[in-house]
């Protein structure tokens, strides 16, 4: 298991469990990633929010907070 | 402006499901702007006709969802649950619907009729997906519609589903979410506590749903309609939920999963960043890349901006005819020195600068409707985090080079008030474009070779004063605890929709225009009064004796009366500031309103500020008119966008304050100097 901003692009997987507080939650949640829920990494630089797909959506997350977001590799 | 025989059609959805496209197809330019009572949050309704059925539309402000974590969600949600709106309509997007139907999810269980359109069915169908709307329906049971709203077209679908559900009054079947919400033991025991209970329309699954969120408001409300055994009972089981948010938010999507299971086609395709979407968001290449775009952009603003600006300037040719034509016509002088002065001057003033508007709200409205905005907040959001902002905040920073109104405007795209209102208040320390057409003349006189070493000085001094105020008023208008990073979609690129936009930039012209003119009219009026005089000498206005008897308080600013008068006179527009000086100066002619868009000068005006200004006082002078407030048109663009009379007074007169502190230490230091 790795956190959302430990995957390098083109890796996909699927969140296990979100941490962090209450607004935290809640936003992340109604953008929609939730446990379940499959993502693939678009792009992750350096000191840049990370890009992931995830429900047809392309999202950027700031890269900080995608410590909160743990996942399960994929293949 | 409600009247009874008129239906509220209220449009709920996340931003970017084309709630604002659908809102101005509807109504036009038939649309009022204004405040929630009581709140920053802006309020937009607009009336339309169908059928001989008069409909009044309320936009409801764009949110991800209806929880309780800003002003705009809980607006939205009281509002819906009130009962103003006779139906209401959800939108989703179907390029995204999955996502895009957590809006729905999160209404489901609040009891009014509503409809839900799928919008941007083009963009779905371009993707290779096809979404069967009798499926959905039957599982929801109420009309649902699939179109576009850009697609003049397709609107008959719309306003028959419209009338359907305002006929009949369905409303939303939400057994199968609520099976779902039964999974999770927390929602059963407080179900089980709080019964039937309802409020409003909030039925009692959506309240116990809240409650297991943790939603503060829905926590209390349910409390109060307890009896106290059960209320106690209620808060231990509140207190012992953790990540209900998470819990329910899986729920929701389940239900969705469900929802839209065998009605959706989809095309197995993976998405990538685009060919522009790499460069744009390279490592390197990309800050520089959204520089140039955005100059780029601020550069091509100017060409809607140019008609404009020539209708402004033959405007503002009209007073000295005026003046005299109404003399000639025995009109007392007075009145059609305010005609001439106040009213038409101001009128002339506001249609330039509405010019800049006008291209800014055209080009940028441009690039945000098509999604490069989006791409923009991505590549500087952690520069812009460093200040509390978010990464579209650097838009507005370099559009206030040109113009601080345009930049005040642009941060429209902005959707965090606090973040929207500290981009506003940094902006005002970038120098505009008047400030750079004074700056540079003045110190090449009085410094010389020294100019570019003022300029860099000016550059540096604004970054510093950006750092401060940001440390000032960062704290109150974007809370530690509310700095939430980036948690953004980056939409498709979408086509351009010219009509929709440009009825989008005609009304927002329109509004500035009123708004503007208002607080420049006023503001005008004073200083005209202040600087009236019968005789035409200067030294007969009360802004002289004003000035004279304060010299001793502004001289420790390193102003003279006269530069002083200049200074307050560059509040109302820099470019005036050297008219005021020449007509000081040179003692003729008389002081006007006009002089702010770039009075006449005498022809000798540097002999007379090197005879009259010491080269400390006019260095305490450039900084003073640099970091002043820009123009009150940029006051009023201010007002328009945070909606709030404190905050524009709070940034007027921090700015007033800060530059003269500004000037004085520059005086000081000049005095060390020379």
């Amino acid at each position: 298991m790795k956190t959302l901003v430990e995957m390098k692009q083109g890796q996909e997987g699927v969140v296990v469990a979100i941490n962090g507080d209450a607004r935290y939650m809640s936003r992340i949640t109604s953008i929609g990633i939730t446990p379940g829920c499959r993502v693939r990494i678009v792009k992750n630089d350096k000191n840049r929010p990370v890009i992931v797909y995830s429900r047809d959506t392309m999202i950027a997350l700031n890269s900080k907070e995608c410590s909160n977001i743990n996942v399960e590799e994929a293949n | 402006m409600t009247d009874k025989n008129e239906i509220v059609i209220a449009l709920l959805g996340q931003p970017n499901s084309g709630k604002s496209t659908l809102f101005n197809a509807l109504t036009g330019l038939r649309q009022h702007v204004g405040n929630w009572p009581g709140k920053t949050v802006e309020k937009k309704e607009g009336s339309f006709v169908y059928n001989d059925r008069k409909y009044l539309a309320a936009d409801l402000p764009g949110t991800y969802s209806l929880s309780a974590n800003s002003d705009e969600e809980i607006i939205t949600r009281d509002y819906i649950a009130s009962g103003k709106a006779d139906v209401v309509c959800i939108l989703a997007d179907s390029s995204q619907l999955e996502r895009s139907l957590y809006m729905l999810s999160d209404f489901a269980g609040i009891d009014v009729p509503c409809f839900l359109v799928l919008n941007m069915d083009d963009v779905a169908r371009e993707q290779g997906k096809e979404i069967r709307v009798s499926d959905i329906e039957d599982r929801l049971g109420i009309p649902v519609v699939l179109f576009s709203a850009t697609d003049r077209k397709g609107y008959d679908k719309f306003y028959a589903a419209l009338e359907k559900a305002v006929e009949n009054k369905p409303l939303l079947n939400s057994d199968a979410l609520e099976a779902k919400y039964g999974q999770i033991p927390e929602y059963v025991s407080i179900r089980s506590i709080i019964g039937d209970i309802s409020d409003n329309s909030k039925s009692s699954m959506w309240l116990a749903a809240k409650a297991v969120e943790g939603d503060a408001p829905v926590v209390s409300r349910i409390r109060t309609l307890l009896s106290d055994d059960k209320a106690a009972e209620f808060d231990e089981a509140v207190k012992n939920i953790d990540k209900g948010i998470v819990k329910t938010g899986e729920c929701k999507f389940a239900w969705i999963d469900e929802l839209i299971s065998g009605s959706v086609n989809k095309s197995k395709k993976t998405v990538e960043l685009g060919k522009f979407d790499r460069l744009i968001t390279h490592r390197i290449w990309g800050k520089a890349v959204v520089v140039i775009t955005i100059l780029l952009g601020l550069l091509a603003s100017f060409i809607p901006a140019l008609p404009f600006m020539g209708l402004g300037s033959a405007v503002g040719m009209l007073p000295d005819p005026l003046n005299e034509m109404m003399i000639n016509a025995g009109c007392p002088a007075f009145i059609a020195a305010i005609v001439c002065d106040v009213l038409i001057r101001c009128l002339g003033f506001v249609i330039q600068m509405l010019g800049f508007v006008f291209g800014v709200t055209f080009v940028f409205g441009l690039l945000e409707e098509i999604g490069v905005m989006a791409r923009i907040s991505y590549v500087f959001d952690n520069t812009m985090a460093k200040f509390g902002l978010q990464g579209k905040s650097v838009m507005p920073f370099l559009i206030s080079f040109g113009c601080t109104m345009g930049g005040a405007a642009g941060t429209r795209v902005i959707d965090n008030w606090g973040q929207k209102v500290l981009t506003i208040a940094l902006s005002w320390a970038i120098p505009c474009g008047a400030a750079w057409a004074v700056v540079p003349m003045l110190s090449t006189l009085f410094f010389g070779a020294w100019t570019p070493v003022i300029i860099a000085v000016i550059l540096i001094v604004m970054i510093l004063h950006m750092w401060l105020t940001a440390k000032i008023f960062g704290g109150s208008l974007v809370k530690p605890e509310n700095r939430c990073g980036m948690i953004m979609e980056l939409p498709p690129y979408h086509k351009p929709k010219w009509g929709a936009l440009m009825r989008y930039v005609f009304g927002r012209t329109k509004d500035t225009f009123i708004r503007s003119l208002k607080v420049v009219l006023i503001v005008a009026f004073v200083f005209w009064l202040l600087s009236y005089t019968s005789s035409g000498d200067a030294s007969n206005t009360v802004l002289f004796k004003v000035g004279q008897a304060i010299e001793p308080v502004t001289m420790i600013f390193g102003m003279k009366w006269q530069t002083f008068t200049a200074f307050v006179a560059s509040s109302l527009g820099k470019e005036g500031a050297l008219g005021v000086l020449s007509t000081i100066f040179s003692g003729t002619g008389t002081l006007s309103v006009g002089m702010m868009a770039g009075g006449e000068q005498a022809a000798n005006l540097n002999e007379l500020l090197l005879a009259n200004i010491t080269k400390p006082e006019a260095l305490a002078f450039i900084f003073a008119i640099t970091f002043n407030m820009p123009c009150i048109v940029a006051l009023a663009a201010t007002y328009q966008e945070t909606h709030s009379v404190k905050w524009t007074s709070i940034i007027g007169l921090y700015y007033t304050f800060t530059a003269l502190v500004l000037s004085g230490i520059a005086y000081h230091i000049g005095l060390l100097i020379w």
